[in-house]
């Protein structure tokens, strides 16, 4: 019997070399919770700053959903002021005007279903007008208890063409059968690779240097297990208090805020595996394992602290318990450290001390791999202080880059040492402007790209970990306020790393 | 901050002293991603300077600028500067450019000039204005002393006579071409109109000349076909018509002089599929 073959489909010469853009798909992004501080200092000025260069498609449309009542030019207005204050590039007014025609503006209550519908008709009216082409980006940048009823909302109605994904901003969740909860909630309405669960730390350009520092060069992979490093400090510190957040803080406090999420995501990329590939599973497989292997501290290796009254860069700050909105005995922690293992071949015994806080010294977010000492220095009129282990530290911000800390003799006569650094900065070599971590995020989300968003058992895992820290917690009364503004923590958590014969590294 | 200087060793002294902050008496940061050689005859000392005016920010880098002057006396007379920018809460870099005018014989040798002044373990390219005498001393030592060169076709007469020349060099060192990366814009439009693309004969280009001749080697070679080539000059690539029927414009606006030299100093590797359009020109 004669058979008929398909004609084989030719490869396109053309493209051959061709540096190409990836460019998203014609779609519609809808903000439900237009009127928030998110969308006016992050979404916005994002959303400018990918028009300005072009990264939107051409077929795009944006609708803002908020209870507050205007007009659809009283939010233009309201945005363009937000891009023009907030936003890193000059304002060009072409580009604002490119946005602002496929703006679109619904006032509604998220439960109610008439102001659903006049949603859905914006979406219908930008597919029309526009060609987003049935194509949806539905973000949820509202309080956690708006987002059940949201994502039900929107599983609905959900369009019947085109692809539909939701970005759910944090906390996701207040405790793993929350989290768990909610994952139940978006898998009855949506597949796992329509949820894009941001932590914005991934979307940091430092954050991701940290997978091409480990992955893209030779040296650093070979030392980078417990036979090397004696252990690693990551370090997550605000200068800032809660500002004005009183409401939110009080339920969450540093370890739902800062530790759940920035923190332990931080700890999965610096123990992480390398993965056969850059793509979403790949990477998110391999740092569920780590989130897998850290096994639950004990209660002495978890410290919580609550800022009192002091100076912060010479200005005189009150105590948590004096911000406005917060209860004057309260219990919510402002700091959080904690010593935590991964037990796996690469960092049995091999401690990982984390830290996050405000009203600290200073802001800074650090990641130090500080390396074991050299076993026999010959250098005898060397002092033993001399003598520092390596360190490498990421710095995420400020000041992004890397650097390493080694000894060097000083000039003269005899051998006398001195640690110097030997600086990477992320800003001096390439001095083309860092984009803000939203303008990666939106655009990763718009091309389908979950890489670097959180998947439903990466966030168990870390759920299922601060659980049993918070359930220690409920045992005993802490005694807060346990730090001044301005400081470094409580003493407590100088305590739990100098036990170990290790001090916290100097700022 | 520029003085006269007449030796590599004084050059280098300078360059030390630069770096301290006058002020703090600290060292600046150096940050550097690259050497970057720029060969600058009379002719072109204008349109290059307006070219570097910013790319230092850009890319971090030491340049070296070459100033040819073989009617002068022999000698050399450099002068140094350091530029800083902010980088960080409280913390600048600092980058460098060399200027050095070589007088006499010394022009005939820039290779032992920059030699001692590259950056070690970081590529240095070579930027050439005008067209490279192939064949000639100074031209071929500073090839060989550099990882990429980087020229702009659009600046050579006779055309496309010099790519045959251009493409005897291909193996020794990696080249970018300003001319080339003018149509980065068309070249991807022009993809999109595959298969229909594949039979066409004729194309017209509304440009530079040398638009007009990668453009057409382009299609040929990657279309392994006789394509006939016709010109319309204009000082920027404005249309492109394919047996007759005109291309819609594609999107964006074309980039600047200085991004495309920009964009280029970020490629590190052999273009093949430009080396070949080269190869395809004649």
């Amino acid at each position: 019997m004669a058979t008929t073959q398909q004609p084989a489909v030719e490869p396109n010469p053309l493209l051959e070399g061709l540096r190409l853009r990836r460019t998203p798909d014609p779609c519609a992004l809808v903000i439900f919770g237009a009127s928030g501080d998110l969308t006016k200092r992050k979404l916005f000025p994002a959303l400018y700053s990918l028009a300005l260069r072009r990264l939107l498609p051409e077929h795009f449309g944006i609708v803002g959903v908020a209870r507050t009542e205007e007009t659809d030019d009283q939010f233009r207005d309201a945005m363009k002021a937000a891009v023009q204050e907030f936003g890193r590039d000059d304002f060009r007014e072409e580009t604002w005007d490119w946005i602002a025609e496929r703006m679109r503006y619904v006032a509604t209550d998220f439960a109610d279903e008439e102001g659903q519908q006049r949603v859905v008709s914006a979406l219908n009216d930008l597919d029309e007008h526009y060609g987003t082409a049935g194509n949806r980006v539905y973000y949820l940048a509202v309080p956690p208890d708006a987002i059940s009823t949201l994502v039900h909302e929107i599983g609905e109605h959900r369009s019947a063409e085109g692809w539909t994904r939701l970005i759910v901003e944090k906390p996701f969740g207040r405790d793993l059968a929350s989290a768990q909860e909610l994952n139940a909630q978006l898998q009855e309405h949506f597949a796992e690779n329509e949820v894009f669960r941001i932590d914005h730390y991934l979307g940091k350009e430092t954050v991701q240097n940290l997978l091409a520092l480990r992955f893209a060069n030779g040296i650093f992979e070979p030392i980078w297990n417990r036979q090397f490093v004696d252990h690693i400090q990551i370090t997550v510190a605000e200068s800032i208090g809660i500002e004005g957040r009183a409401a939110f803080y009080e339920q969450a406090g540093a370890i739902r805020d800062i530790f759940q999420n920035h923190l332990l995501q931080l700890v999965a990329l610096t123990a992480m595996e390398p993965p056969i590939d850059f793509t979403d599973d790949s990477v998110r497989n391999e740092k569920v394992k780590v989130l897998r292997a850290m096994h639950t501290p004990g209660p002495k290796h978890v410290v919580r602290g609550q800022y009192g009254p002091g100076f912060v860069e010479g200005e005189e700050v009150p105590g948590y318990r004096d911000e406005e909105g917060v209860a004057r005995d309260s219990r919510t922690e402002t700091f959080v450290s904690a010593k935590l293992f991964v037990d796996n071949w690469r960092w049995a015994d091999t401690p990982f001390y984390l830290r996050a806080g405000k009203r600290l010294a200073r802001r800074e977010t650090t990641i130090a791999i500080e390396f074991k000492r050299a076993p026999h220095p010959p250098f005898e009129e060397a002092a033993e202080e001399e003598l520092r282990p390596n360190v490498l530290v990421v710095h995420i911000q400020p000041d992004e880059g890397v650097s390493l800390e080694f000894a060097a003799k000083v000039p003269g006569q005899g051998m006398t040492l001195r640690t110097v650094h030997m600086d990477f900065l992320y800003g001096g070599a390439f001095r083309t402007g860092i984009p803000e971590a939203y303008e990666r995020l939106i655009l990763d989300c718009l091309l389908g790209d979950a890489t670097l968003f959180t998947r439903s058992d990466e966030v168990e895992e870390q759920w299922s970990l601060v659980d049993a820290i918070v359930a220690a917690w409920k045992r005993d009364r802490p005694a807060f306020p346990n730090y001044e503004a301005g400081t470094w923590g409580p003493a407590a958590a100088d305590e739990l790393i100098r036990r170990d014969g290790r001090s916290w590294r100097r700022h | 901050m520029a003085t006269a200087l007449a030796s590599i060793a004084e050059i280098e002294h300078e360059l030390g002293a630069q770096r301290i902050d006058a002020a703090t008496g600290e060292p600046f940061q150096r940050t550097s991603v690259m050497s970057h050689v720029a060969w600058v005859p009379e002719a072109w000392v204008e349109a290059a300077e307006d070219v570097l005016s910013g790319l230092a920010e850009r890319h971090p880098s030491r340049t070296i600028v070459l100033f040819p002057d073989p009617d002068a006396d022999d000698g050399l007379d450099a002068s140094v500067q350091v530029d800083c920018f902010r980088a960080g809460e409280g913390r600048q870099v600092c980058t460098e450019t060399i200027r050095l005018r070589l007088g006499g014989k010394r022009s005939e040798a820039p290779a032992s000039v920059i030699e001692p002044l590259l950056l070690p373990d970081l590529p240095a390219f070579l930027r050439w204005r005008g067209l490279p005498p192939f064949g000639e001393r100074q031209f071929e030592q500073l090839v060989a002393a550099v990882d990429r060169l980087i020229i702009d076709s659009t600046e050579w007469p006779g055309l496309p006579q010099p790519y045959e020349r251009l493409a005897e060099i291909f193996d020794r060192v990696a080249v970018s071409d300003i001319a080339w990366a003018r149509t980065s814009r068309w070249r991807p439009h022009l993809a999109t109109l595959w298969p229909g693309i594949a039979d066409v004969s004729r194309v017209k280009v509304t440009g530079t000349e040398a638009q007009a001749h990668l453009l057409a080697g382009w299609l040929r070679s990657r279309l392994q076909r006789e394509i006939a080539m016709e010109h319309e000059p204009a000082e920027r690539l404005a249309a492109v018509e394919l047996d007759g029927e005109p291309v819609p414009f594609p999107p964006g606006d074309p980039p600047d002089p200085a991004d495309l030299l920009s964009d280029e100093l970020e490629r590190f590797t052999r273009d093949r599929v430009y080396e070949d359009a080269v190869r395809a020109t004649a």
